[in-house]
């Protein structure tokens, strides 16, 4: 009698489904630098702020949804909350005023407006999304930590946080919780396709924020001389150079508002002075 | 109208376009200037001096040099990718000093690895390697060079001392496979190994097997060389005692774990530094007969804001029993009231002090110092000094060393026969160290942890716990007690003022009930190991009484004798009436000639059993001992799908890898 060790499990499809993705993934031009420990502080810096705006548009859909029948099994935010950890690794960087000092990358907002249209549109969906970052970060992740920590020797997990799950005693363990709780999901046919689906959506969205601070960074170091000549040579003035790779809407998020206001207001006054005159 | 607008306009405008012009032409020259200057402000990185070292120039390549230069004579080569093996290498570097040498670590990537052949040259010279395995049995990137140079050598190495501890993961197919290659490899060049390969995992414990091997591996270098790791020039002391003569009691720790009167003014959270202080509302003896004490107990959690789930973990804070610590003040003549602080001597360092100071030696050997467990190696190496019998003193640094025959003394003389400190210290009468150094020495006290045996549905403010009292003779005759588990026996409710308290927290575990109640689960829990399933019964017959569907609900408990200690006999009876607890089996293992444990009821059932498993999605549970029952149980596991499921040997262990895998097949272990 042939065994019957058919999967139906929706944690063993999901995995299937997205091994290809997940090798692309690790392949990112980005993440082999990160495994051969040649990360620098702005690539870091710049993840967290990616992964800052990530989290915060996930663990806020899943908030709103936490009651619901697909969301409720793995609803687990003691145990796997980011945000607090990212604020404090972000304050740690940027200080106090690291709101009004984050660089978000486009891929990053893109990502965000998924996870949001998810949750309002298909909160069924959402355990692809939660399944690739927590089980990500609990895996792979860790390892990420200790290059994090060793390349910018760091000292006292700080500014590393993010890496740090003190809630969870045995990663394996809560994974293995975890992927029971999946599994416990209940979802038509249909449903079932878009979620693996939607799998490889998220891991899609992450390859495109990899590439995009892999590309950041390039031009940070192309950049540089002509951004010497034009500021003191003693401030490697990253503001600029995110301007440099970005579209407009990027930069804005430099100035704090009410200084944009000021200036958009200024330039009214101007063009209806000209006009006037 | 655009007639009148500019001429009203203009009439008006005179003296008002000025000063909108003034203003104007200010504004925004004060915006530019603000901007520029607020772009010049953002992100000044700071200089990181790792980063710019990065990529080092290479103009001395000649390790050797190095060396001779810095009066080093071990060199400690690291192949690291993610920074442990580097780490290791450091440590060991900076062990060196501590034992009369002096090590520098050194990556490989950085020097010409050819001149190991030179090693010779400098005296009591040694090579020490930390290598990682990468990927399929790869080297490193910093140690791809010398991988490559070594397999097509032809060196002699005849004059190199080295010895490889190899870094990897046991689930990966080439484990340590760079490590295995390097320590062959340099004896086949002529090199002379004077330690064993060190084999780390770290998909178990990398960083114990990396100090389990240390301790082994400088007492043999010291032998080695001939060099006394003792004496005036090498202190291996880490901390330096102080003793207070006049300072204020409320100054001193007299137990606490973090914060200084912790436990006087309790104030959550509560955790591992910062437990609460749960009164205990019950005590009682579970078994009717036989030699054991098992126990039920209760703490109080009301009003800590402590928060459980059934399959959660309490952790205790036990102290040791008043007449052992009484003892070793004895034996070795001090006043253990005498309150102290142990400073590290290394002030860079972020542990201050071994255990909270400032203290007097009886909190230290009462709350914070492990007294009972047998000595390490490296406790008896640097107590030996100490021993004024040089035939002791022989002994001990014996049994601290790697040789066979030291080791199986130290098997036998130590281990075997169940000799703690107090023991050690009373069988050698000249073997009188200092206190302070051995208040060093000695580990620290840790937390134990029971599987809670209470539903928070069902008793959100108790925890209650079953244990068993750990109490056996020994070769030497004396009888060992368990430290939680005879502290925890003499807790007794008292309602005279002064209840009885466990400090405890919560420890969070992943061994949970399925999250739909209408799921099947099959709980194995012999002996103690009932103890987390009286609280998943609890909740399954919790949500029974909310109106919720509740799946089949399968226990199978064992224990020694029916009339014995068969523990919460009474209370699975009647979980059995109410038909929450749907099948009950109970194994008694001493009632009848040969042996009946739960894995042969497991095989008597193995129909309902594979039903339930593989048609009905059920939950395995596994709580208890580790070593023999939990093993046992798999295996019966194992034949059932053989059986039932017509599978082979390794497709059934790869079916029941699958259910751990995918939370199905959970255990709670311990040994």
């Amino acid at each position: 009698m042939e065994p019957q060790i058919t999967d139906s499990d929706l944690s063993e499809q999901i995995k299937a489904a997205t091994k290809d993705s997940h090798v692309r993934a690790e392949n990112t031009e980005l993440m082999l630098s990160y495994q051969r420990g040649r990360v620098t502080l702005q690539q870091y810096k710049l993840l967290l702020c990616s992964l800052y705006k990530i989290y915060e548009a996930l663990e806020e859909v899943l908030d709103c949804n936490a009651s619901h029948d697909a969301v409720a099994p793995i609803y687990f935010p003691q145990e796997l909350s980011r945000l607090p950890a990212l604020r404090s690794d972000l304050q740690h960087f940027y200080g106090r005023g690291w709101r009004e000092q984050m660089q978000v990358p486009d891929a990053a907002l893109a990502y965000v407006q998924r996870l949001q249209q998810v949750g309002r549109e298909h909160p069924e969906y959402l355990v692809a999304h939660a399944y690739t970052r927590y089980l990500g970060d609990l895996s792979g992740g860790q390892v990420l930590g200790r290059i994090t920590q060793r390349s910018l020797g760091l000292q006292d997990g700080e500014g590393l946080s993010f890496f740090s799950f003190p809630n969870i005693s045995s990663p394996k363990l809560f994974k293995q919780l975890y992927r029971s709780r999946m599994n416990s999901i209940t979802l038509t046919e249909e449903q079932r396709r878009a979620v693996l689906e939607e799998a490889n959506t998220a891991f899609q969205l992450n390859i495109q924020v990899f590439d995009e601070l892999q590309e950041c960074v390039s031009c940070v170091s192309e950049t540089e001389p002509a951004v010497r000549q034009r500021h003191t040579p003693q401030t490697q003035s990253t503001a600029a150079d995110v301007g440099v790779c970005e579209p407009l809407q990027g930069s804005l998020s430099l100035m704090p508002r009410l200084l944009r206001t000021l200036l958009g207001v200024c330039v009214l006054l101007a063009v209806g002075m000209v006009y006037a005159f | 109208m655009a007639d009148t607008q500019p001429t009203e306009m203009m009439e008006e405008d005179e003296p008002f376009f000025s000063n909108l012009d003034l203003f104007l032409f200010s504004l925004i020259a004060g915006l530019l200037i603000y901007w520029l200057i607020f772009r010049k402000k953002a992100e000044p990185i700071p200089e990181f001096k790792k980063l710019e070292t990065a990529a080092p120039t290479t103009r001395d390549t000649s390790f050797i040099d190095k060396m001779k230069k810095t009066g080093k004579n071990i060199v400690v080569f690291y192949g690291s990718q993610t920074g442990t093996a580097e780490e290791f290498s450091n440590r060991l570097a900076k062990d060196a000093h501590r034992y009369g040498m002096k090590g520098m670590a050194a990556d490989p990537e950085e020097y010409d690895l050819s001149e190991l052949s030179r090693m010779g040259e400098i005296d009591n010279s040694l090579a020490i390697f930390c290598l990682a395995t990468y990927g399929e049995g790869d080297p490193t990137d910093n140690a791809q060079d010398f991988y490559d140079w070594l397999q097509e050598a032809d060196a002699d190495f005849s004059g190199l001392k080295y010895t490889v501890f190899a870094l990897g993961n046991k689930t990966y197919e080439h484990y340590n496979a760079m490590g295995k290659y390097v320590d062959k490899r340099l004896e086949e060049l002529g090199a002379q190994r004077i330690f064993d390969l060190g084999m780390g995992d770290d998909d178990g414990n990398l960083e114990e097997d990396f100090v389990s091997w240390r301790e082994q591996f400088w007492p043999a270098v010291c032998e080695h060389f001939g060099v006394e790791a003792t004496g005036e020039e090498s202190s291996i002391r880490q901390y330096e005692l102080k003793v207070h003569t006049d300072l204020n009691m409320n100054k001193v720790y007299t137990g606490e774990l973090g914060r200084l009167k912790s436990f006087e003014n309790q104030k959550p959270p509560f955790d591992s530094k910062n437990p609460f202080l749960a009164p205990v509302t019950v005590n009682r003896k579970l078994n009717k007969g036989g030699e054991r004490h098992l126990m039920h107990l209760e703490l109080d959690i009301t009003g800590s804001k402590i928060r459980y789930e059934s399959g959660d973990h309490v952790a205790v804070y036990p102290i040791n029993d008043t007449a052992m610590v009484n003892k070793i003040g004895e034996l070795l003549a001090v006043d253990l009231d005498t309150v102290i602080s142990l400073n590290n001597l290394d002030e860079e360092s972020n542990k201050k002090h071994p255990f909270p100071c400032p203290t007097t030696y009886r909190t230290a050997l009462t709350h914070y110092l492990d007294i009972t467990n047998s000595p390490r190696t490296n406790v008896l190496y640097e107590l030996a000094q100490y021993a004024s019998d040089p035939k002791d003193q022989e002994n001990m640094r014996k049994m601290a060393s790697s040789s066979a025959e030291g080791k199986a003394q130290y098997q036998s003389w130590v281990l075997d026969s169940c000799r703690n400190i107090v023991a050690i210290l009373e069988d050698l009468p000249s073997l009188r160290p200092p206190i302070d150094h051995l208040c060093e020495l000695l580990p620290r006290l840790q937390a134990r942890y029971y599987s809670i045996s209470s539903s928070s549905k069902v008793h959100p403010n108790s925890i209650h716990i079953c244990a068993v009292v750990v109490e056996y003779q020994t070769k030497t005759g004396r009888v060992n007690k368990g430290v939680a588990t005879n502290w925890l026996k003499n807790k007794m409710p008292t309602d005279n003022g002064h209840k009885a308290t466990v400090p405890m927290y919560i420890r969070k575990s992943q061994f949970r009930l399925p999250f739909k109640s209408t799921n099947p689960i099959i709980m194995i829990g012999p002996g103690t190991g009932i103890a987390p399933f009286i609280g998943f019964i609890q909740e399954r017959g919790w949500l029974k009484e909310q109106g919720k569907e509740v799946g089949e609900t399968v226990l199978y408990f064992g224990c020694r004798h029916k009339n014995e200690d068969f523990l919460y006999q009474e209370e699975l009876a009647q979980f059995e009436k109410t038909g929450v607890l749907t099948t009950l089996n109970v194994a008694f293992s001493r009632d009848q000639a040969e042996k009946v444990y739960v894995q042969h009821h497991l095989k008597n059932n193995k129909e309902a059993v594979w039903k339930l498993v593989h048609t009905d999605n059920a939950h395995i549970y596994i709580c208890g001992d580790a070593r023999n029952m939990a093993r046992d149980v798999q295996t019966a596991f194992y034949e059932i799908a053989e059986e039932l499921g017509g599978m082979s040997r390794p497709q059934a262990v790869d079916y029941i890898k699958k259910l751990m895998t995918k939370g199905r097949y959970s255990q709670d272990v311990w040994s």
